[in-house]
């Protein structure tokens, strides 16, 4: 236990996470009982704070637990988001390469646990290799593109992308690090909704998600960059990445690469005609439409880090393989 | 170049609904289960029934509806475990939802195992058949069931139900007639468990269907063709011809 909140902002996420629950909690109490809310709509906010019951301690324990844990979530969320995709694209029609691209995805999160980055960063050109050839013996070239090019991309999404989020757990802070991003796109997604309420104005893209705002946008780059950079000083203070210009940086790219994650699902959705990706979350929809966010900012932040801090220095390597 | 995203029949539905659709579709989970499954079956059907097929020569490519005598619950497995490759992936048992579907537990091993699609005893929607009859030429799927619609309960082979006739009616899709020797005395409707007992499926050649009109005389033709194809290849129908 002392290990898990040996970092201060630790400590802060997890407290300021808890608290919000039970504002949130307590504030849909007294609408409800002071009747201020149409009855569908306390159903919905009664279901959407229901299912953030069950999924912060799904997110958060594991990171809390350990190395591995947190590895093998987001290996199994990699693997479910992947699901609902190859549901919602048709790839899963195509077992011989959904056979691949779920291997894949179990290779690089292995690769992540075994703390063996060559083979991490290997197994993208390889497992694309494997992807583009896996189904010529099949001798049906018709849809060759269309099938190959689904499962390149939800590779690179749910596999190569987001197991780096998993990687994050190999060095020795590494909870204070995934703790804020895992709740600092939840922030993201709910200052782009307040500030889009608030201010209003001018629709961001309108054919891709009619919803969101420009004032929107901006609002939570503001809110989510500050917030990030505030406590990124607190995590990287005495390393390169903590002068202010990189922090802002810092920030501004969990802002982004989380509204980027979160239009680029609402392309994929739109291009098939379906408003969410599955059931699983009451009040959310899939499991995707939950964690789209992520996608994105988990490879852009590790990168970051990476090159300013290291990821994983003076950890013992290729733990599992041997050979370090 | 045409792009063709393609969602699941199934997507949006809730767990528990999806178990009993019509319209589910397996993914890799689904396909190993139902793989381990049929090795199970078969492993079960060769050891305890010493199960003899005659004919799988007969079994075209999918799509196709195969048929058969029915008097015991072994009949929809043992159909299936006689199946291989695309058609053992693609079956479909098309079994009464009332007795598979009716508890969670059982619609879960119905739809993963088995692979089995629910037809609801006097709630069938003439809805739920153009879905069967889309499903089955658009997926290529294989669908095995019994045209009497309810297991003899004394081994004989009662009559043929109009529903076979209007799901194949102008689809083009063969008809597969086969008969089942001993499921009846391994496994009676009257019995609660199986008992050991060799069980013999023979395979008849696949009926062309197309050759019927698709209208009501049509239709009652193809199902007196079937079940005269099916009768032909029990004991008895052999001795006759």
């Amino acid at each position: 236990m002392s290990v898990a909140f040996a970092h201060p902002v630790t400590v802060w996420i997890v407290s300021a996470t808890v608290a919000v629950v039970a504002a949130a909690a307590a504030a849909i109490f007294w609408l409800s009982a002071t009747g201020r809310v149409r009855p569908d709509l306390r159903k919905e906010l009664w279901l959407r704070l229901g299912s953030w019951c069950v999924l912060l301690p799904l997110m958060l324990g594991p990171v809390l637990a350990g190395r591995e844990w947190t590895i093998g979530a987001v290996t199994i969320l990699g693997l479910l988001c992947y699901r609902e995709y190859a549901r919602a694209t048709g790839l899963f029609r195509e077992r011989l390469l959904s056979a691949v691209v779920v291997l894949g995805i179990v290779a690089v999160n292995f690769a992540a646990l075994d703390h063996w980055y060559g083979f991490f960063v290997a197994l993208f050109p390889l497992t694309v290799c494997v992807l583009a050839v896996a189904s010529i013996p099949l001798d049906r070239p018709q849809g060759y593109v269309q099938r190959v090019g689904l499962a390149v991309f939800g590779y690179v999404l749910f596999g190569a992308g987001l197991a780096h989020l998993g990687y994050m757990a190999n060095d020795a802070n590494y909870r204070p690090l995934v703790l804020l991003l895992l709740t600092a796109v939840a922030l993201n997604d709910v200052a782009a909704f307040t500030c889009g309420k608030l201010i209003g104005g001018r629709k961001l893209l309108p054919a891709t998600s009619p919803n969101k705002t420009l004032s929107g946008a901006l609002g939570a780059v503001v809110v989510t960059a500050s917030v990030v950079a505030l406590l990124g000083a607190a995590m990287f203070g005495n390393t390169p990445m903590g002068a202010l210009h990189w922090l802002v940086l810092f920030g501004v790219l969990v802002s982004v690469a989380g509204q980027s994650g979160d239009l680029m699902l609402s392309s994929i959705k739109r291009d098939i005609g379906i408003k969410d990706m599955g059931v699983v979350l009451p009040g959310h929809g899939g499991i995707l439409d939950r964690f789209n966010s992520l996608l994105l900012v988990a490879p852009a932040v590790f990168h970051l880090v990476h090159y300013f801090v290291g990821v994983g220095a003076g950890q013992p390597v290729r733990v599992i393989t041997g050979g370090g | 170049m045409e792009w063709k995203l393609r969602p699941a029949r199934d997507l949006g539905l809730a767990p528990a609904d999806r178990l009993r659709s019509l319209m589910r579709e397996r993914g890799l989970v689904g396909m190993a289960l139902n793989a381990a499954w049929r090795r199970l079956l078969c492993t079960y059907l060769l050891v305890f029934h010493r199960l003899e097929v005659e004919g799988r020569e007969n079994l075209p490519p999918p799509p196709f509806v195969l048929i058969a005598n029915h008097t015991s619950h072994l009949d929809a497995l043992t159909l299936a475990a006689a199946l291989r490759g695309e058609a053992a992936r693609q079956a479909h048992a098309l079994a009464a939802g009332e007795v598979f579907f009716g508890t969670g537990a059982g619609a879960a091993f119905a739809a993963y195992a088995i692979n089995a699609l629910p037809i609801w005893r006097g709630r069938t929607r003439r809805g739920d058949l153009t879905t069967l009859r889309e499903r089955l030429v658009e997926d290529r799927l294989v669908y095995i069931l019994f045209p009497e619609g309810t297991r003899s309960r004394n081994g004989g082979m009662g009559a043929f139900q109009p529903g076979l006739a209007t799901l194949v009616a102008g689809t083009g899709v063969p008809v597969v007639p086969c008969w089942l020797d001993g499921a009846h005395a391994a496994w009676p409707p009257q019995r609660r468990w199986p008992r050991p007992g060799k069980l013999r499926l023979r395979i008849g050649a696949p009926l062309a269907v197309s050759a019927f009109a698709a209208d009501a005389a049509g239709r009652q033709a193809m199902t007196e063709a079937c079940r005269v194809a099916v009768l032909g290849l029990s004991s008895a129908g052999s001795r006759t011809s």
